[in-house]
């Protein structure tokens, strides 16, 4: 395979990848949402229930391995297999070698294996003169194309059908029109039916190995893998053994979870169980190790030998729709491939792909079987950056993050920006001179989004004591005699002192009593985010220290809360007292769009109705949705509350393409992404977006200033402000909203 | 498996076998599956397995006018190669998915649901499960044997180029399920249960 680099360039290149991709996800997302509503209606539980009781199953397995690989062994041995368990891909290739001098065959028919992928079969096959002949018909395509799959299930999805045609005219030498997708797909048919009678060898994978009566379950909708296990006088099965279920009825569970989440099919069309060989057929299992009980013993990451590989979390995720997975991933591609290629393939190969996760989430959200993939791809980028594997930015940002950990230094160097920025500064956005910004590589790297001006006066200062006019207060003063901690945020702090300065505003003027402990920083995020663990933790303690107390804290940045809710426990973990104190923490701790509905903070209907009616939408930060599970409830605040009308945004809780260093690291990527998303926010006709997380913030503010679009990106907490009595003549007004310094 | 179908759990088979792009149709007995088969090829093939516990089906198809192929020779794939209609007996069917669970072991058996172009199923009403759950049963309680098993659901299918989904790819492109619903004596003299 090429460096990933190469591979990435490859596909920024290739337009078809990302028009392809987008069109593919928001299909393959419609169908998967209307399969899993239905199946949660028919079995009268949530997909959260379905799938964590197939989780534990899996689990279960794991932990008395040994005992299924035996049993599993044991029947199938009765049933008149030959099981064999090999440890690396070489022994695994030599293993299906030796069974093909013995059976003498020199052509091997193949349904789809992603083991045989894991292993370079196809590979060591050629170089000993035997010829594998892939029979699904999207590996058929790509064997003639010379390529690898770039996803679980489908493995050709980067292609288009005009490439293909085009392919197909030129290696078979006849013409096929691209818009006769039929003419193409039956062509498989003719051109393999001989190969399958001729071959003396029929490779497979398994979907599942069945502990219980030792058979293979094996599902395909085309009925090319049944042939192939059927036809040929020997049929090798090559499987990880990660596949075991204990029982048929186990098995049945997978299947309702597997097609619905692959395909958005109820299942596919063939369900086959394989129990030993037919008569007059030899069957040989290759049981794979290769990385896999190692895996198993490392907590942070064993939970992905769960996977069942449906792809959904390929089919989800806003990087691989832009690069598609050549790029992300390794041999397995999508979210799990971030994980499992360490194990499998090692720390260099997944270097690169690890570094085009944005962690917004999603993937978790759709694994069936619930791996926690977000966190276990921080595990592996924290493995990455302390092997020293080349990573794109990884020396920069590591020596960034060291730099960052310093307040006092951050503060003084944000300050100097801002005044040597000064001239550069225009309608909230610095203005890089021409004699820059039209060089390329810089005009294509950075060119589509422009970089936010730099104030002068970070937030905290604005918020000094008294240094802020006493708002007129709300009729409403849900409140009252509270005390509340203002935890700035670090960017916006710096970046965007508009977002924290209109918070304390709102606050007050609803009651509160705003206090700003002059010490906090950084809960520690983007050094998580990069990898850079002990950085993080050290963060951690340093806001912890800053916010004692039993206040309310409240934030405008529900990056932050997610920090301190969902992931400082798991940094903290082997630290008892700072796990406690970071969960008292968390406790107490609101973004402002949950202390204003849920929390104590609540206001009346109607209460910032100001009469303007001007439609909005609404952006969902990503980890809001995915991390911390919400759902409408700005939609909801904003019309109830505010009295605005709410236009409903395509794709509303997917990633704004920010994704933490993502966009520092690879721009094109992260440009991508933005686009997918200003292009839903046209599709709204609004001129009002309107979302909670400094960072989205900044970012698509920088892309729309760049794109020339009339719309004006909100934090909740200005537009809220700017609807407070006496909001035109205060600086959180919606007019001061772009960087008002 | 002999209780009486309830006709929801028809209904729902129905349904689903319809939304899988199967043709669904009840039938008196093995006269009107052989009429149905009879209606679509002259030459039609039968599954060995079904060739051998209901001879009756065989004499039916003769008596019809329809040549009918057993692959239960050296060369089953080559004596279908040819042969545009299969008809199987199912073990079961599964109300929840539209699937049919046919136990395919020897290689005759197998080449007559994968090489014909029209495969019909016959699956008497009484065979009709629920869940899933059935068919696992059906598999544990003979420890996965005799071999090989299929839940078959509709026409092969592939959406591998743009998603776009082709109906009848390797496999077969139309799929029949017939439902033996009457107890006329000619309609299933055997059960297994
Ligand atoms: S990790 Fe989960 S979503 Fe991804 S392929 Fe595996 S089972 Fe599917």
């Amino acid at each position: 395979m090429k460096p990933f680099d190469e591979r990435l360039d490859t596909a920024l290149a290739d337009d078809n990848v990302r028009t392809g991709l987008t069109s593919f996800q928001r299909g393959w997302r419609e169908s998967r949402d209307t399969m899993i509503g239905a199946l949660e209606e028919q079995e009268g539980r949530s997909f959260d229930e379905l799938r964590q009781e197939f989780a534990a199953i899996k689990d279960g397995v794991r932990d008395n391995w040994d005992h299924y690989i035996d049993r599993f062994t044991a029947n199938a041995t009765a049933a008149g297999a030959t099981v064999t368990r090999v440890g690396t891909p070489a022994e695994a290739n030599e293993a299906f070698v030796r069974i093909a001098r013995d059976a003498d065959a020199d052509l091997v028919v193949k349904g789809k294996s992603m083991v045989s992928e894991e292993i370079g079969l196809n590979h060591y096959l050629e170089d000993v003169g035997i010829t594998p002949v892939e029979t699904d018909l999207g590996e058929w395509i790509l064997q003639l194309a010379g390529e690898t799959p770039s996803h679980l299930v489908m493995p050709a999805i980067h292609k288009r059908k005009e490439q293909i045609a085009e392919l197909f005219t030129r290696v078979l030498e006849r013409e096929f029109p691209p818009d006769d997708i039929d003419r193409m797909v039956k062509v498989a048919r003719t051109e393999l039916r001989q190969k399958f009678l001729a071959s003396g060898i029929g490779l497979s994978g398994a979907n599942a190995l069945i502990a219980e009566g030792g058979s293979i379950m094996l599902i395909c909708n085309e009925g090319n893998n049944r042939m192939s296990v059927a036809l040929p006088p020997v049929h090798v099965v090559t499987v990880g053994i990660e596949k075991l279920v204990p029982t048929y009825a186990d098995a049945m569970k997978q299947v309702r979870l597997l097609a619905r989440s692959a395909t958005g099919q109820p299942i596919t069309v063939y369900t086959n169980f394989v129990t030993g060989p037919r008569p007059g057929q030899q069957q040989h299992i290759l049981l794979l190790d290769n990385g896999r009980t190692a895996m198993n013993e490392d907590p942070d990451v064993a939970a992905a030998l769960r996977c069942i590989r449906c792809g959904a979390c390929a089919n989800v995720c806003p990087p691989y729709g832009v690069v598609g997975g050549h790029a992300f991933g390794h041999v397995y591609t999508g979210a799990i491939g971030l994980v499992n290629t360490e194990f499998h393939h090692g720390i260099e190969e997944v270097a690169g792909p690890q570094s085009l996760c944005v962690s917004c989430g999603a993937c978790a959200q759709v694994c069936p079987t619930d791996i926690p993939l977000p966190m276990q791809i921080l595990e592996i980028r924290q493995d990455v950056v302390e092997s020293g594997a080349a990573v794109p930015g990884g020396r920069i940002a590591h020596l960034g993050i060291g730099a960052f950990g310093h307040r006092r230094l951050v503060d003084l160097g944000f300050r100097a920006l801002g005044i040597a920025t000064t001239p550069l500064r225009r309608d909230g956005v610095t203005k890089i001179p021409a004699i820059i910004a039209d060089r390329e590589p810089f005009a294509t790297r950075v060119g589509w989004r422009s970089p936010p001006a730099i104030p002068v006066r970070p937030a905290r200062d604005t918020l000094k004591r008294g240094k802020l006019a006493e708002p007129t207060p709300l009729d409403a003063q849900p409140l009252a005699g509270r005390r509340v901690q203002l935890f700035l945020q670090c960017l916006s702090d710096r970046m965007a002192p508009e977002i924290p300065i209109a918070t304390a505003k709102l606050l007050r003027a609803a009651g509160a009593h705003v206090m700003v402990p002059r010490e906090q920083h950084c809960c520690g995020l983007p050094a998580y985010d990069a990898g850079e663990q002990d950085a993080a933790r050290d963060m951690v303690r340093q806001t912890m220290q800053t916010l004692e107390g039993i206040d309310d804290v409240v934030t405008p940045a529900s990056s932050c809360l997610a920090m301190l809710k969902h992931d400082a426990p798991h940094l903290l973990r082997d630290d008892l007292d700072g796990l406690e104190r970071s969960q008292q923490l968390a406790g107490r701790t609101y973004d402002l769009i949950s202390y204003l509905t849920a929390g104590p903070g609540r206001l009346p209907a109607g209460s910032l109705d100001n009469g303007d009616r001007t439609p909005v939408t609404v952006h969902r930060f990503c980890q809001a949705s995915n991390t911390l599970g919400r759902r409408d409830a700005i939609e909801q605040l904003l019309r109830d509350v505010a009295g605005v009308p709410v236009v409903p945004l395509p794709e509303a809780s997917e990633c704004c393409g920010f994704g933490g260093s993502t966009s520092v690291r690879h721009p094109e990527v992260s440009a991508g992404i933005l686009d997918r998303k200003l292009g839903c926010v046209d599709r709204t006709e609004t001129s009002i977006l309107i979302t909670d997380n400094p960072g989205c913030i900044l970012h698509l503010r920088g892309g729309v200033h760049a794109s020339g679009r009339e719309v004006r990106v909100l934090h909740l907490a200005e537009y809220l402000a700017g609807r407070l009595p006496d909001a035109t003549s205060a600086d959180g007004s919606p007019d001061a909203s772009t960087n008002g310094a | 498996m002999n209780t009486t179908t309830a006709p929801n759990l028809l209904q729902r088979f129905a349904a689903r076998v319809t939304e899988a792009s199967s043709t669904y149709l009840e039938v008196a007995g093995w006269q009107q599956v052989v009429e149905h088969a009879g209606g679509y090829s002259e030459v039609v093939a039968i599954a060995p397995s079904l060739a051998a516990a209901q001879p009756e089906v065989r004499e039916l198809l003769e008596a019809a006018g329809v040549r009918v192929v057993v692959p239960d020779g050296d060369d089953p794939a080559a004596e279908v190669a040819d042969v545009p209609v299969a008809i199987v007996r199912a073990e079961m069917g599964v109300a929840e998915s539209g699937s049919l669970l046919v136990s395919e072991h020897a290689l005759g058996d197998r080449v007559v649901t994968m090489l014909c172009h029209r495969l019909i199923q016959v699956v008497a009403a009484s065979d009709i499960v629920d869940r899933l759950e059935g068919a696992a049963e059906w598999l544990a309680a003979r420890n996965g044997q005799p071999g090989f098993a299929s839940l078959m659901t509709g026409p092969s299918r592939t959406a591998d180029i743009e998603r776009s989904l082709t109906i009848g790819v390797q496999g077969p492109d139309e799929v029949d399920v017939l439902v033996l619903t009457a107890t006329d004596p000619t309609a299933t003299t055997e059960d297994d249960a």
